[in-house]
């Protein structure tokens, strides 16, 4: 089997032989970092420990095991002065002997990455309401996009999500868990396309509002 | 009386509101003891509602009996067409539904409540309960309304595979 790094591997980099890619270094002191790969102990460690050999500090992180695959994304932000150049350097060996594939990525303030020019980024001061959207039935290919087109029409913004299949493999179930953001003033009804997205596939969809008590 | 299959989703029961039984007859007292048989059948099972056994009338049955999480108790009892009034505030904790293959999940529910129905029996009645008892109440209630834990679970990543760590 091809590993990641080979020719044609899913981290190929057009011939560059490299594991870990970094996009625009710049005077900039915050990155973010994924990590994939099958799961095996000492992921965490490793990857860790070569950001903290660099005086690298974990602002933010999140990591999942996914049928056997582990998946980590790290905000990092290091000194100014590190030399971000050997934080590669550290990063690719141990992409090479835990089978990694790794992206680091230095990012602007705002949390665009450093080389992008896209625009539609979220209006940090505009008021949100955040809400649960709940889809289970029989499991059929594409029933995540055609929620999550629904909810990007609707001005939704996903902030977190799961998705499980269950049940017996003749008859497998979805589900699908998302909270997502809507700009304030918006109500169930301005989520009813998802209902519709949901029902012209044959699966059940519930909406909520995600109230926080405050106690 | 008989101990009934438990569909699980997607069927189509299971997602539509049921509808009030009205008059308890000889079919709704054989419907409760059905619904009986398959609770206790059931190994570690507090509660079930009709659309659970593929019939889509609103009543359920529900016995927390030496539960631990317990507080409140009125053993094993069914109600038809019932209606609740909550009284107290919401804790958030697993649950899990023979419906639901796989998967538990956090949600928040009230803890102390009046459920009002009709009994077996015939005649009305009102139980005040809580605790546990009170959240597999809620949990019925809402299986009478096509819904299931997952339409209430507090969040995408407090639903988890039912699974052994190896």
């Amino acid at each position: 089997m091809r590993r990641p790094w080979e020719p044609g591997g899913i981290a190929d980099l057009g011939g560059r032989d490299l594991r870990t890619k970094l996009v625009a270094w710049s005077a900039v002191s915050r990155y973010s970092l994924s990590a994939v790969g099958r799961d095996r102990p000492g992921i965490v460690a490793a990857v860790t420990g070569a950001l903290a050999g660099h005086g690298c500090n974990l602002q933010d992180s999140t990591m999942a095991t996914l049928q056997g695959q582990f998946a980590m994304v790290l905000i990092v932000s290091a000194p100014d002065d590190v030399d971000s150049a050997a934080i590669e350097a550290d990063l690719d060996p141990v992409a090479q002997r835990l089978e990694l594939v790794i992206a680091l990525r230095a990012l602007h303030e705002d949390g665009a990455p450093s080389s992008s020019a896209l625009g539609g980024a979220l209006d940090p001061g505009a008021s949100r309401t955040a809400w649960m959207i709940a889809v289970h039935g029989a499991d059929r290919p594409g029933i995540v996009h055609a929620i999550t087109a629904a909810l990007a029409d609707a001005g939704g913004n996903i902030v977190d999500l799961a998705t499980h299949l269950v049940g017996p493999p003749s008859d497998p179930v979805y589900t699908l868990a998302i909270r997502a953001t809507l700009p304030r003033g918006s109500t169930s009804r301005s989520l009813d396309p998802l209902l519709q997205a949901a029902e012209a596939f044959g699966v059940h969809c519930t909406v909520h509002p995600d109230d926080a008590d405050v106690l | 009386m008989s101990i009934r299959s438990v569909l699980q989703i997607p069927a189509s029961v299971l997602v539509s509101p049921a509808v009030p039984v009205g008059r308890v007859d000889d079919a709704a007292r054989a419907l409760a003891q059905d619904l009986l048989d398959t609770m206790a059948a059931s190994p570690a099972c507090v509660g079930l509602a009709a659309p659970q056994i593929g019939v889509g009338l609103r009543a359920f049955a529900v016995d927390v009996t030496g539960h631990r999480k317990a507080r409140s108790c009125h053993g094993a009892f069914v109600l038809f067409d019932p209606t609740v009034v909550v009284e107290g505030p919401a804790e958030v904790a697993r649950e899990g539904c023979m419906s639901v293959p796989d998967l538990t999940g956090e949600v928040a529910r009230a803890t102390q409540l009046t459920v009002s129905g009709i009994g077996p029996d015939g005649e009305s009645c009102s139980l005040r309960v809580d605790a546990f008892e009170a959240r597999a109440v809620l949990h019925e209630l809402d299986h009478l309304d096509g819904l299931v834990f997952l339409d209430r679970v507090a969040g995408p990543h407090v639903l988890f595979p039912r699974k052994v760590y190896r």
